[in-house]
């Protein structure tokens, strides 16, 4: 499972949506690496890609207005690492659909959507839960 | 200098290797000689108060390994979706250090990962030049730091 326990923030709110997208990452990640071949997969695909751009999207909209709440002192940098992230889905999908579903153009996009979430999830994320806990 | 470099990028790749692989026993020697037969090699350019670039050189099975662990999915080859995993740990594990950097008044900015043909020819004269080789449970990667001072 793409998830992990020690992922959890302890923000009840916070910790849902991450597993819900991890969730949503693995599927999409399964049909992508699935034997298929590439028109079977696309339906899918295409369905959870969707589905990931608007809830990446709210999902960090949540995450900043949780930071604001207890004054987290990184939210700017982290803010703008959510919106280079959110630029990125944004310029992929424009090229997927201009390239008329390239399938090399989802591989890349899929390998560096795995390395950066866990990253972010494992690391950046981590740290507001730890200021939430230092501040009491 | 060298040997903060050297240090800090140590130190972003163990990061690296404990939150994302969940890997903390790792180990790092200076080498001057790094063997792979078949390996990804993925550059970073930097730019801003040091300029050049870092080499992270990924043996294949390596690579295999950490996107396996990452994803819980068998890989045999390193594909376009693996390359680009790999990249990204690069430039996650380039961009720590240069937040680093910044904590001790060096500001520089990195490039998009980009993969690399590794040139034995290359023979460009760097101030800092210095190569690491991290070694873990899953295989050895390579680190090959060069970089000048902008003037
Ligand atoms: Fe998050
Ligand atoms: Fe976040």
């Amino acid at each position: 499972m793409l998830w992990k326990d020690n992922y959890e923030l302890g923000v009840p709110q916070i910790d849902a949506q991450h597993k819900e997208l991890f969730r949503r990452v693995e599927s999409f990640l399964q049909v992508l690496r699935s034997e298929d071949s590439w028109e079977k997969k696309l339906p899918k695909l295409n369905e959870t890609l969707e589905f990931m751009k608007k809830y990446v999207v709210e999902h960090f909209h949540d995450e900043e207005e949780y930071q604001k709440s207890i004054n987290y002192p990184g939210y700017e940098a982290h803010k703008q690492r959510h919106m280079g992230m959110v630029g990125y889905v944004q310029e992929v999908s424009r090229k997927y659909e201009q390239s008329n579903y390239d399938e090399n153009l989802m591989q890349e996009f899929g390998g560096r959507l795995l390395s950066w979430l866990i990253n972010h999830v494992a690391a950046e994320d981590q740290l507001i839960a730890d200021y939430a806990k230092k501040r009491g | 200098m060298v040997h903060k470099l050297y240090r800090d990028f140590v130190d972003a790749t163990q990061k690296v290797f404990n939150l994302m692989l969940n890997i903390s026993d790792v180990s790092e020697h200076p080498s001057e000689d790094f063997k792979c037969d078949d390996e990804v090699d993925i550059v970073v350019g930097v730019v801003g108060d040091l300029q050049g670039k870092i080499v992270y050189r990924f043996p294949v099975s390596t690579s295999l390994n950490m996107v396996n662990i990452m994803s819980g999915m068998e890989f045999n080859a390193v594909d376009v979706f693996v390359a680009s995993a790999i990249s990204e740990i690069a430039n996650i594990i380039s961009g720590n250090v240069m937040t680093t950097l910044s904590d001790s008044k060096i500001q520089c900015d990195i490039l998009p990962p980009e993969q690399y043909k590794l040139d034995a020819n290359d023979n460009k004269k760097y101030e800092i030049a210095t190569n690491c080789c991290i070694c873990t449970i899953i295989g050895k990667i390579c680190l090959e730091i060069r970089l000048n001072r902008a003037s």
